[in-house]
Parts: C-alpha cells; structure tokens; sequence
C-alpha cells in the first residue's frame, strides 16, 4: 500500500469510527443495539418497548444503519434488523489503543516523577551546577 | 443490565486510574509547564526533538510538536477547565484520535502522601460526565461478544 492509500485508508476508517460513535451517542439507539445484541428482530419488535412512535424509532434505526452499526435484510414481507459486529470492533480497537496510549504516557510520567525527586535528593547545591 | 445505564448522556469513554507517589500539585505541573511536557508526554522514542507550548487558562491552545529527523507530529487542544490541582480538562486532536477532536479529563484526588490520578477520554465531548460510564459501555460491548460468539 503506497503512503496516500494508507492516509485515505486511515481518513475513512476514522470517518466511520466518527458515524459509529455518533450513533452510539443516543440513549435510544443504544437501547436499541442492545436489543438486537440478544437476536436479530424486525423492526415492529425493537421498536414495541419504546414510549415513541414508530416513526421516531425509524429515524434512529436509520441512523444505526447508515453508520453501518445494524444492518436491515428481508424476510418475506418483514425487515429484519441485525447487529453488524464488525463496526463495532472497531470502537473497541479505538478503546484499546487510547487506553495502551495513557497506561504507557502514566509510566513515562512516573518514570520522570521518581527522576525528578533522585535530582532534588542530591541537593541544591548540586542543582546549582547541574547540568540543565 | 444496560437499560437502567442508557438513559444518561454517555458515550464510549475510555479510564485510566492510577495512584501516583506524588502529590496533586506535582503532577498537575508536570500536565502543564511546558518544560516538563516535554520529558514524558511523547510517545514517540524516535523523537529528537519536543516542543510544548501553553496558553493555561480556560480557551488557551496548547500543543505539543515531536519531530524526529524524517517526521513531525503534533497534538494540540484547548483546555476547558483549569483547576490546580484538582482538576484539567482538555479537548486533544493529533494522530491518537486520527485528528477528531476529543476530550480529556485528568482528575487528581490526593490520598495522604500519594495522589490518585483518574483520566477520562470521550471521542465525543458532553457536558456531563457521570461515573459509570465505562461500566454500562462495557456492558454493551459484552453483549456484543456474546452475541458474535452465537454467530460464528
């Protein structure tokens, strides 16, 4: 892969990590993700234990699609609504990285931290021709 | 499980606790004086060279610049809360966050000699972090592991 696939590659996986997260956003949605985690549903089904009208849970159930968080097939005459869990992997890859980011940063932090404390133990005399 | 957690404003947040021998006011120099930035907040070994810079105040820009002779990179924001030493709170964009703005918040409980440091990372900024959050996230995600588990 050349270095601009790599960019364009990294720019759209980012661009649906921002659709994911923004779809997770909404209490409701999330309520909804939740229900298909347990099994695949139509439409009807997910949206029954909501206090809103079909029409409201369809707009949110538009938005879980066009993120590519649920994903709509036909059964008949019904749309069956599943989770795609791909899409979510990647939220959890994000999660993962940005946690190993900080454990690492903390260590470097504490790793300075006991530097700076060695440095003042060996007294300000010391300090007065330090190095720095 | 989930229910109870979804009505509030939460999205996928990342925390890192850590206790830290040191007290409050130490560490929250070492987030915020440009001199000490340097020496622990790059996460690229390659780096011959860091600069930071700090405007420390709520709506002042910091950034960081590592470069190494091949590269530079960067990792800038703009702190939204400024608490010594209680509290930091920062919105972060730079390659960690494919350059989407983010925010941070540090918190610094101190704990006699010792301080524990909590650090909160939302990919979407609100203006309510409630405890728990990452709780009723991972609870989803396990629902989601099961649920792909079942499919394969």
């Amino acid at each position: 892969m050349t270095e601009i696939e790599a960019r364009k590659e990294a720019a759209s996986r980012s661009a649906r990590l921002d659709a994911v997260f923004a779809a997770l956003a909404d209490p409701t949605r999330r309520a909804i993700i939740e229900r298909l985690s347990r099994s695949e549903a139509r439409v009807t089904e997910v949206a029954e234990p909501f206090n809103m009208s079909l029409n409201a849970v369809s707009k949110h159930i538009r938005v879980l699609e066009a993120s590519g968080v649920v994903e709509r097939h036909r059964k008949g005459r019904d749309h069956i609504l599943s989770i795609n869990t791909r899409s979510l992997d990647e939220v959890d890859g994000w999660i993962e990285r940005t946690r190993r980011y900080w454990e690492q940063r903390l260590d470097a932090m504490e790793r300075l931290l006991r530097e700076l404390k060695k440095d003042h133990k060996l007294g300000r005399k010391d300090r007065r021709h330090g190095s720095r | 499980m989930v229910r109870g957690d979804t009505t509030g404003p939460t999205v996928p947040t990342v925390q890192v606790r850590r206790r830290v021998r040191a007290t409050a006011e130490q560490i929250f120099d070492l987030w915020t004086k440009p001199d000490l930035m340097v020496r622990w907040m790059s996460p690229y070994p390659g780096a011959v060279d860091c600069k930071a810079s700090c405007d420390l105040r709520p709506g002042g820009a910091f950034s960081l610049v590592m470069s190494s002779e091949q590269s530079s990179r960067e990792v800038s924001g703009t702190y939204v809360e400024v608490d010594r030493p209680r509290k930091l709170v920062f919105t972060w964009i730079g390659p960690l966050t494919n350059n989407v703005n983010t925010l941070v918040t540090v918190e610094l409980h101190p704990r006699g000699d010792e301080t524990d440091l909590v650090l909160t990372h939302e990919r979407l900024p609100t203006p309510a972090i409630v405890e728990g959050h990452t709780r009723g996230w991972a609870n989803i995600l396990d629902h989601l592991a099961d649920a792909a588990s079942k499919d394969f």
